[in-house]
């Protein structure tokens, strides 16, 4: 088999379309996985022909992370769509990654490369086979619920003994801070317990136990007053089963009445109870999809209460799931009204919001102070109130979602509206018309967008582009290269440029221009706002001399050309934040991308090919009520927790 | 402030630093802090002390030009970064040219995330996390079982984008990250927080009940979810040794100083280092890992008069306005990468300053001093520079060495002659650096 790969790859380097019938057999499947998939890697193909990826939605989409063999094979073998059975040399899958015709990501695989022969024996074999296997895009199609254990995150933590205990202390502010991952702070394949946690949650315990029972059973925890065997067992099934969010097993009741006995005072063995259940797993950790059927309700249960109050469920939710009701989507669509009335759910949304829009990377960000002298703390907070508000006014008054990228209005204070030079509201935070002449809208029209992708003292292109890119297209954009100088070029008093001259070079440069493609000329269109968002006319350069002999300050103001494009969609072009806002809230990508950002926070993971039945149909539900976010929460949680057949 | 002198271990007064009120050092060594119910008190050491093992990290790379020495051998001149390391040349290995290759392989996240997860664990970055257990913690699985932290992870600086490969050095494994504890208060209360006997039983009946609760659901569960409950487990598990009674002369170390700036980084640093250097005095881990920075750390330096920006900015020549070139910006890398030496140093001189039996705890440490990049700016990942420092392993000292292996050829050296674990392989590991130790 070696050999004959071996042999092969001589030959086909050299000699193309020589391999015999019986050659081509003797090839395999194996073949696939051991060398043509190497190959593509070796190219950093899945760089942007992932799910997600920019080229995500072409022909030629990569399995995700974790593929098995088996699937890796059938991959492969789909790979005929690809090749022209007619001239095989004309075939995209040779052609596209050689760049023998056009493809946006450059040379991937050197002509005359062994890579390029394994490709080529690839597209042999595929031809070969007469009878085309079209198993991989078929099993793409159906969805896979995968069993999962999600961590509550610190700010669930927090609620759940809210309601649980009745204890507002917020200990989890205390734990080791959560990390991003993905974009989130709740995606599940990283929310390990390290023993720095595991020692947090001890004393978070032991603390909260004690306040629980400080003075007596002041929250009403014990069910029973007669502190008898009866009363304990009733304890700590009633407590037990909230503190798990299902029903204890029996040999769980065993574990806890025996840690309960070890103290002689009732409370005390209450108080010992509580400390240990607020650090098992069954408290910390939540299953879904798991191997129990029986807890299946419950998980729904929790399922639907953390994604839209990110706490416990609340009596009636553990009462339906008890009594067998929470096994349809129209008890899921049912339960999830209900709960989106809570006022709960306005600070989950605010929660989505702020790890969506990385509202902790503009509160942390520092500005050039001589620059601009008004850039505060308290103003990077305002910027952030106006995207929260704009948000919250959309999704709780049922307006059209799409307004965040064209509403014509916003919601600012007084700093905000002498940042924007439109007349300060009567009240701060009113909402407030923005003239067509700022060319804002929609929150690209915002400082918060403006300032969290800008740099100290300048704005940045190439963040913003990206920063769209990302967040609101959910595309994932390779970065550069390892060892590439990504800085542009110096800047002279002999020749001042404009960002859009000196980013020229990115365009210009073949191994550069195939990703900044995708993102400067996004970019461009906000040159007009500066690093802190302001309205500039004119980008203006100061050139010190390094020492006062050397000559005098210079200062150099150039004409900005706004004028971008969002390469993927058509007829994008566009010269402000506010004809990008309608250009976006039109578009399908932006649309289903709010979709996947909301899925991503809700399932705790990013979506894969297969979740496409499950985001299909629930984009389908939010396009058809008219862009009401409400009705994409709705509609998320009934598709995800009870999945279309196909 | 009292402070305990021992024949064992004795300590100027002098050598501590006012302002930093707290934490008195001079407590005889523990050959262990428990026995086997985790309720006793122990018992000093007898023989030779272990060898240590320290780990040190700061972000953002290095500015090669004030940092890598031109000249190799003995006679190697100290650069303006490399100064305050001075009055250790004797006592440390400059190490330059070390690849880091499995940062360059294809795959998700930028180049300092690419660089950090093969940093660390010599693994690539799986989008996540890293792919894989650092350095400090193969280490630590090999000799850590028998001191009361396995391993302890310190940070000082938080600033930083906050994604996990940025905000962690040491992994357990496969993107399971264990974050540095960074507040000098709660790491001084880990390793000095008086507790009483019947406390200690309590916690152990809980921790008792909590892990047969985890092996129950265990059972309930798929394959997949069982890792992911054995590492609760295991962290249970680490709970559990940790707990324990301290000697009572132990309680006379006080805590640090709750007040003050908790961004100053230099106040935290000192203290960290103080804390870690009573860690090892005292016994209570054989390894650690050193965060003083993020990966891509947005750290400000306020203390220096850099105001302007943040260290990645600086990096990449965002320090004042475009026009100026940012020549600015490298002026202020310069001053930063000298503070950076000027913590390590710190931490070298209180190890120095500590006798064990004839010896100083830095004859028994061995500290690696490693960064994600070379020159930040164009995120070079290959000709890594390195700072070995410490006498465990019989270190080379004096020397600037440039060499052509891998950052994990040096740590497999280091982790076979400083700490004789004998390491076979590493990830992008093939052989023992030869150079370093003698």
């Amino acid at each position: 088999m070696g050999a004959v790969i071996r042999r092969c790859l001589i030959l086909c380097a050299a000699l193309p379309l020589l391999l015999s019938q019986k050659n081509l057999s003797a090839l395999g499947e194996a073949y696939f996985t051991s060398k043509v998939m190497p190959a593509l890697e070796k190219g950093g193909c899945q760089n942007c022909h992932g799910s997600n990826g920019v080229a995500g939605g072409t022909r030629f989409r990569l399995p995700d992370e974790g593929a098995s063999a088996e699937e890796l094979q059938l991959f492969g073998k789909s790979l005929h769509v690809l090749i022209n059975r007619a001239d095989l040399s004309k075939s995209l899958l040779l052609n596209k990654p050689t760049r023998r015709v056009a493809h946006a990501g450059g040379v991937k695989i050197t002509p005359g490369s062994a890579g390029e022969a394994t490709l080529r024996t690839w597209i042999e074999y595929l031809a070969s086979n007469t009878k085309p296997d079209d198993r991989f895009l078929l099993g793409q199609r159906k969805f896979e619920a995968r069993p999962v254990l999600r961590r509550l995150t610190h700010a669930q933590y927090n609620n759940t003994v809210r309601d649980l205990l009745g204890d507002d202390s917020r200990v989890a502010d205390q734990f080791p801070a959560e990390d991003f991952v993905g974009g989130y702070r709740n995606q599940f394949q990283s929310q390990s317990i390290s023993p720095l946690l595991a020692e947090a949650y001890g004393a978070a315990a032991e603390k909260l136990a004690r306040s629980a029972f400080r003075g007596g059973d002041t929250h009403g925890l014990i069910p029973c007053k007669t502190q008898d065997a009866t009363c304990r067992q009733k304890f700590l099934r009633t407590f037990g089963g909230k503190a798990f969010r299902r029903p204890l097993l029996e040999a769980e009741v065993a574990r806890y009445e025996k840690l309960f006995l070890s103290e002689k005072n009732f409370l005390v063995g209450a108080q010992l109870t509580l400390e240990a259940m607020l650090q098992s797993p069954n408290f910390l950790m939540r299953t879904e999809n798991g191997a129990e059927p029986s807890w299946r309700p419950y998980e729904t249960a929790s399922r639907l209460s953390y994604a839209l109050l990110n706490s416990m469920p609340d009596a009636e939710l553990s009462r339906a799931a008890a009594q067998g009701e929470l096994n349809t989507r129209e008890a899921v669509e049912k339960h999830a009204r209900r709960l989106l009335a809570d006022p709960r759910a306005k600070a989950t949304l605010d929660e989505f919001v702020a790890e969506w829009l990385r509202f902790d990377q503009l509160l942390d960000a520092v500005k050039e102070r001589d620059q601009f002298p008004m850039y505060s703390a308290e103003l990077t907070v305002a910027m952030t109130e106006e995207t929260r508000r704009m948000v919250a006014d959309l999704v709780w008054r049922d307006q059209d979602f799409m307004q965040l990228f064209s509403a014509e209005h916003s919601f600012v204070n007084t700093a905000l509206a002498q940042l924007y030079k439109v007349p300060a509201p009567k009240n701060e935070y009113d909402r407030v018309a923005l003239p067509p002449e700022t060319g804002r809208a929609g929150i690209l029209g915002q400082a918060m967008f403006l300032s969290a992708t800008s740099k100290p003292a300048d704005t940045s292109v190439t963040q913003r582009g990206l920063f769209v890119r990302e967040h609101f297209l959910c595309q994932e954009v390779p970065q550069p290269p390892p060892g590439v100088n990504a800085n542009l070029p110096n800047l002279d008093k002999g020749k001042p440029m404009t960002n859009r001259e000196r980013l020229a070079m990115h365009l210009n440069n073949e191994s550069c221009s195939s990703c900044h493609t995708l993102v400067d000329p996004i970019g461009f269109g906000f040159e007009k706002y500066d690093a802190i968002g302001q309205f500039r006319d004119k980008q203006k350069l100061t050139f010190r001399p390094a020492r006062k002999e050397d000559g005098e300050v210079v200062k150099v103001e150039l004409d900005i050309d706004t004028s971008g494009y969002v390469a993927g969609i058509s007829n994008s072009s566009f010269n402000s934040p506010r004809e990008l806002g309608k250009i976006l809230s039109a578009a399908p990508q932006c649309q289903q991308c709010v979709a996947k950002q909301l899925f991503r926070y809700y399932t705790g993971r990013h979506e894969n090919a297969r979740d496409a039945v499950v985001i299909d149909r629930a984009f389908a539900d939010f396009r058809s009520s008219g862009f009401h976010f409400r009705e994409l929460m709705v509609s998320l949680l009934k598709w995800s927790v009870f999945p279309p057949e196909s | 402030m009292p402070a305990v002198h021992t024949k064992d271990l004795s300590l100027s007064r002098r050598t501590l630093l006012r302002s930093l009120s707290g934490v008195a050092i001079g407590l005889p060594p523990l050959a262990a802090m428990f026995n086997a119910n985790g309720t006793a008190y122990a018992a000093p050491t007898q023989g030779t002390p272990p060898n240590r093992f320290v780990v040190w990290f700061n972000g953002n790379g290095i500015p090669e030009k004030y940092w890598i020495p031109t000249e190799t051998g003995a006679d190697y001149m100290m650069t303006p970064c490399l100064s305050p390391l001075a009055p250790f040349r004797n006592d440390i290995h400059i190490v330059t040219g070390l690849d880091n290759p499995s940062a360059r392989l294809p795959g998700p996240g930028n180049d300092h995330h690419r660089s950090m997860a093969s940093l660390m664990t010599g693994t690539q970055f799986t989008g996540r996390g890293a792919g894989g257990p650092s350095i400090d913690q193969v280490i630590a699985a090999k000799v850590g079982s028998d001191s009361r932290f396995r391993s302890l992870q310190i940070g000082v600086s938080q600033e930083s984008f906050g994604e996990s490969i940025q905000r962690n050095m040491s992994w357990a494994g496969y993107d399971r990250a264990l974050p540095p504890e960074m507040l000098p208060n709660k790491l001084f209360d880990r390793l000095f927080g008086a507790r009483e006997l019947t406390w200690i039983n309590r916690k152990k009946s809980v921790l008792d009940t909590v892990q047969e609760d985890a092996s129950g659901l265990r059972k309930a569960l798929g394959k997949e979810d069982a890792t992911r409950i054995d590492e609760h487990l295991s962290s249970i598990r680490d709970v559990e040794r940790a707990i324990a009674s301290l000697p009572p002369n132990y309680r006379r170390v006080d805590p640090p100083e709750a007040e003050g700036d908790m961004k100053d980084w230099p106040r935290i640093a000192k203290l960290q280092s103080e804390l870690l250097v009573h860690a090892f005095a005292s016994g209570q881990t054989k390894v650690a890992s050193y965060m003083l920075t993020k990966c891509q750390g947005l750290s400000r330096f306020p203390w220096l008069g850099h105001t302007n920006g943040r260290h990645h900015d600086y990096t990449h020549n965002v320090g004042k306005s475009a026009a100026n070139n940012g020549l600015e910006g490298l002026r202020i890398q310069r001053d930063i990468c000298r503070w950076h030496a000027e913590e390590f140093a710190w931490l070298l001189g209180r190890l120095k300053s500590v006798k064990e039996g004839d010896a100083t705890l830095l004859d028994r440490t061995t500290l690696l001093y490693v960064h994600e990049h070379a020159e930040a700016n164009d995120h070079k990942n290959n000709g890594l520079s390195a700072i070995v420092a410490g006498h465990a392993g019989g270190l080379r000292t004096g020397l600037h060495t440039r060499t052509t292996g891998t950052v994990a050829d040096l740590y497999m050296a280091t982790a076979n002659k400083a700490m004789g674990v004998g390491l076979s392989k590493f990830p992008s590991g093939s052989r023992e650096i030869p150079e370093i130790f003698g």
